[in-house]
């Protein structure tokens, strides 16, 4: 008789997992941006490559969190479709001009509130019916 | 924007999608636990290809951030929710259904928009 597989530990549940996915891109998108900004003057042989980018500690920072946001969708990716979870992930498209406002003092004009919102919107969409299939297992 | 920017523009985004596809695909070949030693070393061959492209993503993005708003550049990098959408469906064989295309579809109008704000 075989034994039933373990539980897998909330943690590892696909879904907190795209969501530490989203989180952890957010911050980095951020860090990377402080990182080029604190290094946009610095001269570059290759210019199109940003490594210049590589002597900030922000772009460090960002690195750290890129390969947080990389090993949570490596979990995620494992067990959810990738044309179900990249849609969800763009909830950083959402985040991200939020952050951008909060943290850089970047403005938001009512235009991007209105692509916000669509974004909203397509994401619900999206996870709805996944959602629903969850609830259900 | 000039049309470099465009050609980096669409290389962080076709390098992203293509890195998508390679490490999902090096993971489905995982399913297998005991696989013969040339399955092993082309799944860790498709993994590393798709390292090396989100890599060159990460560069050429870096790259553009340099030069130019993250609000501007970012957004792009939405266009690549239908571009995933449709190569799983085409090189993976996932299931497309009505809500994940309208979906997709609205998510990539709302970038467009907030891109073009």
């Amino acid at each position: 008789m075989s034994t039933p597989p373990a539980a897998r530990p909330w943690f590892f549940n696909p879904y907190v997992q795209v969501v530490l996915c989203i989180l952890a891109g957010t911050a980095a998108e951020v860090f990377l941006k402080k990182g080029a900004d604190a290094t946009h003057n610095l001269p570059s042989a290759v210019p199109a490559l940003g490594l210049t980018g590589m002597t900030s500690g922000w772009t460090w920072l960002s690195i750290v969190f890129t390969l947080l946001s990389f090993f949570s969708w490596m979990s995620a990716i494992r067990l959810l479709p990738l044309g179900m979870a990249f849609p969800l992930t763009n909830a950083v498209q959402v985040l991200v001009p939020l952050s951008c406002w909060l943290f850089l003092g970047e403005g938001i004009s009512p235009k991007r509130w209105c692509g916000i919102v669509l974004v909203v919107i397509g994401l619900m969409i999206v996870a709805k019916p996944y959602a629903k299939l969850d609830e259900r297992l | 924007m000039t049309p470099w920017t465009l050609f980096l523009i669409l290389t962080a985004l076709g390098t992203l999608v293509a890195g998508q596809l390679l490490l999902k695909w090096a993971l489905n070949e995982d399913e297998d636990p005991a696989p013969p030693r040339p399955a092993r070393q082309r799944r860790a061959l498709v993994f590393a290809g798709g390292i090396l492209s989100m890599t060159i993503s990460f560069f050429v993005n870096l790259g553009l951030l340099q030069q130019h708003d993250l609000s501007f550049v970012f957004p792009f990098q939405g266009l690549s929710v239908i571009m995933v959408v449709a190569c799983a469906w085409l090189f993976l064989k996932e299931r497309l259904t009505l809500p994940l295309v309208g979906g997709a579809l609205l998510i990539t109008a709302g970038v467009i928009l907030v891109s073009a704000s």
